[in-house]
């Protein structure tokens, strides 16, 4: 049985959501500047998939991400300071400027990497699961991917991996409609992906990606079954993404006023704030008052991102090999 | 049997979501995928172009059942193959949610359809029922805690149907009226065919209730001892039938007695059992309150804060469902099924 939620589990939710809602609008605004390096693909609009699959998770559990990564990073706790130097590319980042939005990684906390191959997760996954089933460890690995990456021979691979030697992996797919600007009706044949889990022997199920509470059920129910030897799952979050495949995209594929839609009607935020207010466990001053602290957080993360030092030539072969 | 060119169209509902719940996770509930669903359908069309259907209406979705239905209808143009009646995919807006089954079987009750006929789980059916009025429902199980609608081959409750919607039966001898609960939480009214289940759980979540320690209350139309699902909780200590003129309720917890449930495929479990007893037709009861949520038909739809007043009424004049065994038994008594072509046995 998923643990019940407590008051401060709830507190928590809602912080990380916010959090991941302000990290991502933040940078909608700021990559527009042209002053940050690379590619950025945001998660607004899913926060109630990486929040509700990660508050089931510990430190020692691990995941693996995906190029649309900074949700899934803030969910398992990485810091949102170090990342934010980390995009601008500055040498305080995560991993001191070098990786920026699509190589954030924290093995701290348990966060194999943002992944800029699509799929790529999903061996990786394979690996850590398979280090805490040979060391009789209670952990689980949770690959995060998407609609498209669900079209991979490696996803393919590694969920047959995972069932033939039972490791304790689940795989989470986050369907957002689009792979980058193909439609899933376009190019997923079955439509559910929730329906291929039984063609490699493990359960699959599909639960409402803008409903944090569902997502939170769901998913702790598959990483309990995990934890306790039952193999892995596959659980299908269906949500929507509010920008586009990355910042530039015009998105001219979707449909007038689709996003706004559903930013009207689903929103995880707002669903979430609105069901614990009216059941009177948390108050709205409480999460103003969470909006206010998060919101200070990410400006002093970005002004602080602006101040810092890039790295310097002498740091150009520095972790570049590892020893292992 | 007569083609007869009077023969009414049919409905089709397929829930694109039934099947595919957390209850695979909890328990060992099958999987439904949508190329089954569209099995399905095609295994009906079958039977209904054998019974002289002419025009079905269908319910459209975003998840590739209609879809599905299409490619198939469209591969058949040209092959050769027996023609199936006319599919209508109805033009409506879709939502992906519990709102475009009620539109569909809106629009289907309006276009006058004989019978609708329902893929899905108790659920679905609690949606279909919601809006039908006396438009009958021929039940098929796609889902997964199934007490109301049959686990029947398609093929035969298309051919029911079918005869059905054709005359070669009767009303009487082809419907059977069900029962249904109503229950009122503060100016909320919902309907439920199988169970109400009032639980601790104070979210809606997953919306499935598979832990018996959270189970409050449980309030049954019809709890019968060979159904999976909350039910049986009910039909371990007070059996009622689906035709007897009553209901039955259980409350769970404290140091009662307890019984062993099959409250979802694969989880027989222990629930403690504290008062039960009978509902009444038309007699409302009052639900303890408390903070928490009541699930109707196996799934969590509503939020308790402890504060609203809730109260269920059971009533006998739920919807009309098709008995198909009845159906089928009476057509071929009737010669029915005899072929035009060939001659009586």
């Amino acid at each position: 049985m998923t643990k019940a939620l407590t008051r401060d589990d709830l507190l928590k939710a809602y912080r990380t959501m916010r959090t991941i809602r302000e990290f991502e609008e933040r940078l909608h605004t700021d990559f527009a500047t042209g002053e940050i390096p690379g590619f950025v693909h945001l998660y607004a609009g899913e926060e109630a998939s990486a929040t509700g699959v990660c508050m089931n998770l510990t430190a020692e559990d691990h995941i693996a991400s995906t190029h649309r990564g900074h949700g899934h990073c803030i969910a398992k706790g990485v810091d949102p300071v170090g990342m934010m130097a980390e995009i601008w590319g500055r040498k305080t980042g995560t991993c001191k400027g070098k990786g920026g939005s699509m190589h954030i990684a924290d093995l701290s906390v348990g966060m194999l990497g943002a992944n800029g191959i699509v799929g790529g997760g999903g061996p990786l996954v394979c690996g850590t699961a398979l280090a805490a089933k040979l060391r009789g460890q209670p952990y689980v690995s949770v690959c995060f991917f998407g609609d498209g990456a669900s079209n991979q021979g490696t996803i393919f691979e590694a969920m047959n991996l995972a069932s033939v030697w039972n490791l304790p992996v689940i795989f989470l797919a986050e369907n957002n409609g689009y792979a980058e600007a193909t439609s899933s009706k376009f190019s997923v044949a079955c439509d559910n992906i929730a329906d291929r889990a039984s063609a490699f022997g493990m359960p699959g199920i599909t639960v409402d990606g803008f409903d944090f509470f569902a997502v939170y059920e769901a998913a702790g129910a598959a990483i309990e079954r995990a934890r306790k030897g039952g193999g892995p799952s596959l659980v299908e979050v269906k949500l929507s993404r509010y920008y586009g495949h990355f910042e530039g995209d015009q998105q001219t594929y979707r449909a007038p006023g689709e996003v706004q839609n559903i930013r009207d009607t689903k929103d995880c935020l707002l669903q979430f704030a609105r069901r614990v207010t009216a059941n009177g466990q948390i108050s709205q001053a409480e999460l103003d008052a969470i909006d206010a602290e998060v919101k200070a957080l990410i400006d002093g993360s970005v002004a602080k991102a602006k101040s810092d030092p890039k790295p310097s030539e002498a740091d150009l072969l520095t972790d570049v090999y590892v020893s292992y | 049997m007569k083609h007869s060119s009077s023969t009414a169209a049919l409905g089709i509902i397929a829930n694109p979501a039934s099947g595919r719940d957390i209850r695979r996770l909890t328990s060992r509930a099958l999987v439904f995928p949508t190329v089954e669903k569209v099995n399905m359908i095609e295994r009906l069309l079958g039977a209904f172009a054998a019974t002289g259907v002419q025009r079905v209406l269908m319910m459209p979705d975003l998840v590739g059942i209609a879809a599905g239905l299409l490619r198939a209808v469209e591969g058949r143009r040209g092959q050769g193959e027996a023609a199936w009646p006319e599919v209508e995919f109805l033009d409506m807006p879709l939502t992906d949610s519990a709102l475009d089954t009620q539109r569909a079987v809106e629009r289907m009750r309006a276009a006058g359809v004989a019978a609708i006929v329902v893929l899905g789980g108790d659920g679905t059916h609690r949606i279909v029922a919601g809006a039908c009025g006396e438009t009958p429902l021929a039940t098929l199980s796609s889902g997964t805690n199934n007490a109301f609608p049959d686990l029947r081959e398609a093929t035969l409750t298309g051919l029911a149907a079918g005869l059905f919607a054709a005359g070669a039966v009767t009303p009487d001898e082809a419907l059977v009226r069900n029962k249904r609960l109503r229950l009122q939480v503060g100016e909320r009214e919902e309907l439920a065919l199988v169970e109400v289940c009032v639980t601790h759980l104070e979210h809606v979540g997953a919306r499935a209730v598979w832990d018996p320690s959270s189970i409050a209350e449980v309030y049954a139309a019809f709890a019968e001892p060979d159904a999976i699902g909350l039910s049986s909780i009910v039909a371990g200590v007070s059996p009622v039938g689906r035709r007897q003129p009553q209901g039955a309720w259980v409350h769970c917890g404290g140091e009662g007695h307890g019984m062993l449930a099959p409250i979802a495929p694969g989880l027989v479990v222990p629930v403690p059992i504290s008062a039960s007893g009978l509902l009444q037709p038309d007699q409302p009861v009052a639900l303890r309150s408390l903070r928490g949520s009541v699930a109707l038909d196996g799934e969590r739809e509503i939020e308790l804060d402890g504060r609203q007043t809730a109260t269920l009424t059971l009533e006998l004049d739920g919807p009309l469902s098709l008995d198909v065994p009845a159906t089928l038994d009476a057509a071929i008594r009737r010669g029915a099924l005899h072929h035009p072509a060939m001659g009586r046995p």
